[in-house]
């Protein structure tokens, strides 16, 4: 990653590629499709942690 | 004896820092990266050469521990946008939009998008920031636009759109209105426009939803690429183009028509000529210069003028017409002229911090300080002594036709000792030597050419 000194505003990033154009429509899409695939996968994890926590917890002899 | 420049630390790749006269900029390695990928490109040998880049050389003659060593000429008065009009941030925002644009077709982005990298010489902006630029990245965004915004266009737009001076907002907070707070700033009409929708209204929501999330990766995964961001450079610079600013009828515009405005201006105009003649200063500075008529004396005496005054529709006409000449425009209140502030109350020094003038123009404006702003005459006098120059002064005594209409509604005993010309004689021999003074045909104001006494 490109190293900034300046806080860029992450909304204000996304915008950038709407404000390109159709073109830039499509990649903000899918960087926010992404996002949201991303999310959903960092929250499958942690279901599967806590599920397995509680696994943990309850075979305890 | 060398001292960093208290506006430059933000950036650890490139630091200014003044050796004496000589202004140096240190860059550390990655900073050194970045210069040699802008030097090798065309764009930045035709930016300096057409004066919208400064001036660069490399250097080695400077002891320190720094990967590369950069030296830039000195600039004699540096400016910021809160003191400069609407059409200095106008021209310095299409500045900005243009060289993102060259540069970026050659391989070279702008890292930030702040009007604090751009000066004004000879009525024309020029980029100063070099430490700015460095190679454009595949797939990066454009990190400055959101800055862009808040300290370019949204102060463009409340001032074209709104009818608000932008320099109170920019010199209470230099950052600039954010997108949430031009959003309040604008009727349901103006939210409505497509670029307001956009740059204003999408944009706040934007930032409220996503703050703080990492998308860089996910923009450049996505396919993100420098063809979008100069389509979208395109775009704001016909929007900057399109604001516009109508002052014809507000404040001073109508100086020129006061009476003793023409009847006096020649031989003003005549006395301090006799004043540049005999002092030969490098920087005169023009308090209250209005139309800037002795501004333009004093440029063409060989000397660099600074044009200061609280009115801003004036000095905006007096930009329009300063191209090429050697005068520099300042917005600035005289009573309340720009402090100190910014980190440590140090990075964007005061206005005569950075204005040492060798003479001082103050025509038509003591009597302004003295009935309007009540300050008392001492007071006024000594704040034009602290100039430790030679000072033409005009005094307007209390019979004056003006002074009549300034007074107006205040007593006698509301107003401050001083007022008198024999009072104000009093005054001035303390703390100067009348070096030559001249009766104007009103017989109510006197010129008066003042050396100051070094035992003050």
């Amino acid at each position: 990653m490109t190293f900034a000194y300046l806080d860029a505003g992450s909304g204000s990033l996304i915008l950038q590629a709407v404000l390109g154009g159709i073109a830039g429509i499509v990649v903000a899409f899918k960087a926010w499709k992404a996002r949201m695939v991303g999310r959903r996968a960092v929250a499958a994890v942690e279901d599967t942690d806590s599920i397995t926590d509680e696994t943990a917890l309850t075979s305890e002899p | 004896m060398v001292s960093a420049d208290p506006g430059s630390f933000r950036d650890p790749a490139s630091r200014v820092v003044h050796d004496g006269a000589r202004v140096l900029r240190l860059l550390d390695e990655q900073g050194l990266v970045a210069w040699l990928a802008l030097k090798a490109t065309p764009f930045f040998e035709k930016a300096v050469a057409d004066g919208r880049l400064i001036q660069t050389e490399e250097t080695s003659d400077f002891p320190v521990d720094a990967a590369g060593v950069l030296e830039h000429p000195r600039l004699p008065v540096i400016t910021y946008p809160y003191e400069w009009t609407f059409s200095m941030l106008k021209d310095a925002a299409l500045l900005q939009l243009d060289l993102l644009a060259d540069a970026l077709a050659e391989g070279i982005t702008i890292k930030d998008a702040t009007p604090f990298n751009i000066q004004f010489v000879s009525g024309r902006p020029i980029f100063i920031d070099l430490g700015s630029f460095e190679a454009y990245r595949s797939g990066e965004p454009w990190i400055g636009y959101q800055q862009f915004t808040r300290q370019f266009l949204f102060p463009l737009m409340l001032r074209a759109w709104v009818g608000l001076p932008f320099q109170p907002w920019l010199r209470g907070d230099m950052e600039g209105p954010t997108a949430g707070e031009m959003k309040l700033l604008l009727s349901k009409g103006q939210k409505l426009r497509p670029s307001a929708l956009m740059h204003v209204s999408l944009q706040a929501r934007m930032e409220d939803r996503m703050s703080g999330t990492a998308v860089r990766e996910d923009l450049k995964d996505a396919g993100f690429n420098a063809d979008l961001i100069l389509a979208n450079v395109r775009k704001l610079r016909r929007l900057v183009e399109s604001l516009e600013w109508d002052h014809e009828v507000e404040g001073w515009s109508d100086y020129e028509s006061c009476s003793h405005v023409g009847r006096d201006r020649y031989v003003k105009s005549e006395f301090l000529e006799g004043v540049l003649d005999r002092t030969q200063p490098g920087l005169v500075a023009d308090l209250g210069a209005n139309d800037g008529h002795f501004s333009d004396i004093a440029a063409e005496s060989g000397a660099l003028a600074v044009a200061i005054d609280g009115d801003e529709p004036v000095l905006d006409d007096l930009y329009q017409r300063s191209r090429g000449k050697n005068i520099s425009i300042i917005v600035s209140d005289l009573a309340n002229p720009t402090p100190s502030q910014g980190w440590a109350g140090q990075e964007r020094p005061g206005l005569f911090e950075r204005v040492k003038p060798d003479v001082v123009i103050a025509y038509g404006v003591i009597h302004h300080l003295i009935y309007t702003a009540s300050i008392p005459p001492r007071a006024v006098m000594e704040w034009l002594r602290s100039f430790d120059c030679v000072v033409a002064v005009e005094f307007v005594a209390p019979e004056d036709e003006m002074v009549a209409k300034l007074t107006a509604n205040k007593l006698a005993r509301e107003l401050h000792h001083g007022r008198t010309e024999k009072e104000f004689r009093g005054i001035i021999a303390d703390m100067f030597d009348v070096r030559s003074e001249r009766t104007l045909e009103s017989g109510t104001r006197i010129l008066f050419e003042l050396e100051p006494r070094q035992n003050y």
